[in-house]
């Protein structure tokens, strides 16, 4: 097994054993804690606090992936080319408004938990997707559409059959940043009481017990080098069949 | 037969082709030559009607393509452009199988078909379904993209610049082995190229544009010995000419009776073969045999430079 394999093993068996019994590593944190304070979160699983924070990014991501691929699909349509900078405007608008501001406005409109969270989260995702699918769409050679159409692909047929499946590298990894982005930023959830990883970071600040920061810290991070590393890997594959970066090949 | 008929394509108050019409016999190869900007390449995406006409009609066999469904249209007929544009995504295979699998043609039939066009050009089955385009030279993309194009039997074939990406060795072998293809299958083919020495040899008949306007449609022979003006005199390249001629004219149409010292020439070669075997041998004749290879006469110098001018 190469190296990269074995460093990616680790982590995954690592991360989940942590998440599982996270009390086996108590004697880690406890050199962290003051005034015998507990060293590992104790106010809640969590496994569960792991999985709620994947389930909100999931969530955002997809509804952010929907959106953005559709516009940019959209835009690059004939019909749709006039639409571009206004699209464009708005996933920008999307991105510019920090996060934490958007919680403060969605909050008294939709309440506390989850749901801003995810408001806040989709509108931060946006942007690295619809710039993606925009330039892997725009990417496809004139000659290869040219064929296309002149070998009788009708526009549904050139668009499933030729254009995605080009762009698609292009897509993925605007995905991935868009994941990177929420995984970290879901963190902040927390303070409006989404359920989460920021949980155990805010518990940490509040009480001035560093170990929680830093298992609420680790764990994010940790589950961002993983999804990071293997949506590449995926990508990779892609762009390998496609004939491009093959000096990327590990 | 494909009839062109009074085509015109304008752009605003541009006329990019202008009123050009012509017939294409089946089974021939018509070659539309011009320099560029001339509006060749328009007019060939107004016969599978990528353009549309702003004038004129196309008629294939008879039917106005203008009431065939135009994705149903290009089904029908094959399209080749500099540069293939081969799906990089797909596999060798898979590019070929492109309109059969667009006409719902069921699983075998297809592969049948798809083994049978890589046999037909030369590319092993077994080596290269499976590869994908970037695997492959600038020849074998070439041959793929032609194959491609012929996958669902088309009755027209149109091809744009098709040997342009290619270096000038492999374009005369990519040039005899279409004329050979041609041959074997009778496709109709109208072929748009810059290139006046390819359209002499690949063409049945040559189409000459400039400036939007078909200036003459005739053989090869007819262009070069009856140039319709100034234009297609100079593009035919009056120092070319004869030699153009002798390319044209096979040994055959030369033969004089009698017996030469050397090794002999078949009689279907050109007489420009001929003449360079003679210069070359510093001999004044030839021996010629026919395809058995049984001598039938001779051929000589001065038999041959009578035949690089046109007859009175």
């Amino acid at each position: 097994m190469k190296v990269a394999s074995v460093l990616r093993l680790t982590a995954v068996v690592l991360l989940v054993l942590f998440i599982a019994m996270p009390q086996a590593f108590a004697f880690l944190f406890e050199p962290l804690t003051d005034n015998r304070a507990p060293a590992i979160y104790n106010q809640g699983s969590l496994l569960f606090l792991t999985l709620q924070h994947l389930r909100t990014v999931a969530l955002a991501t997809l509804a952010s992936t929907v959106l953005a691929v559709a516009l940019g699909i959209f835009v690059t349509r004939p019909s749709g080319a006039e639409f571009l900078p206004l699209s464009r405007s708005l996933v920008n608008i999307g991105q510019t408004f920090p996060p934490i501001a958007v919680l403060a406005i969605a909050v008294p409109l939709v309440g506390f938990g989850e749901k801003p969270t995810f408001i806040a989260l989709f509108l931060y995702g946006l942007l690295p997707i619809f710039e993606n699918t925009l330039t892997g769409l725009t990417q496809v050679s004139p000659q290869t559409l040219e064929a296309a159409r002149g070998m009788g692909m009708n526009a549904r047929q050139r668009l499933f059959q030729v254009e995605l499946p080009l762009a698609f590298p292009v897509i993925l990894a605007g995905i991935r940043l868009s994941v990177i982005i929420s995984l970290g930023t879901a963190t902040i959830g927390s303070t409006v009481a989404a359920k989460g990883l920021g949980e155990v970071i805010i518990a940490g600040l509040q009480s001035n017990n560093i170990a929680f920061v830093l298992q609420g810290g680790l764990v994010v991070a940790l589950l961002a080098i993983l999804i990071h590393d293997g949506l590449g890997l995926i990508e990779r594959f892609a762009a390998r069949k496609l004939g491009r970066s093959t000096d990327e090949v590990p | 037969m494909i009839e062109i008929d009074h085509l015109t394509k304008r752009y605003g108050a541009t006329t990019v082709v202008d009123d050009v019409s012509f017939q294409v016999e089946e089974g021939t190869i018509t070659v539309v030559v011009g320099t560029s900007g001339a509006g060749k390449s328009t007019l060939l995406r107004m016969i599978n009607r990528l353009v549309e006409p702003t004038a004129g009609r196309v008629l294939i066999d008879g039917e106005d393509t203008r009431s065939i469904p135009e994705d149903e249209l290009r089904h029908r007929i094959g399209y080749v452009i500099q540069g293939y544009g081969l799906f990089p995504h797909r596999t060798v295979a898979a590019n070929i199988a492109t309109v059969p699998r667009l006409l719902g043609w069921d699983r075998k039939k297809i592969a049948q078909r798809v083994e049978e066009l890589l046999d037909l050009f030369q590319l092993d089955p077994a080596e290269f379904a499976q590869k994908f385009p970037h695997e492959l030279s600038g020849g074998q993309q070439q041959r793929v993209g032609v194959a491609r194009a012929l996958a669902a039997r088309p009755a027209l074939l149109l091809m744009d610049e098709p040997f342009g990406a290619l270096d000038a060795v492999i374009r005369s072998k990519a040039q005899d082995d279409l004329l050979a293809i041609q041959r074997r299958l009778g496709t109709t083919i109208v072929l748009v190229t810059h290139d006046m020495n390819e359209a002499f040899h690949l063409g049945d008949r040559i189409a000459v544009m400039d400036q939007a306007r078909l200036l003459q449609h005739a053989t090869p022979a007819e262009l070069l010995m009856h140039p319709a003006d100034e234009f297609v005199e100079r593009l035919v390249g009056t120092a070319e000419r004869p030699f153009r001629l002798l390319t044209l004219t096979k040994v055959q149409d030369a033969l004089e009776p009698g017996s030469a010292e050397g090794e002999p020439i078949t009689a279907s070669e050109s007489l420009h073969d001929a003449l360079s075997r003679l210069m070359w041998s510093g001999r004044k004749a030839l021996p010629v045999a026919d395809a058995s290879g049984a001598i039938i006469g001779k051929v000589s110098v001065g038999g041959i430079l009578g035949h690089g001018r046109p007859l009175p």
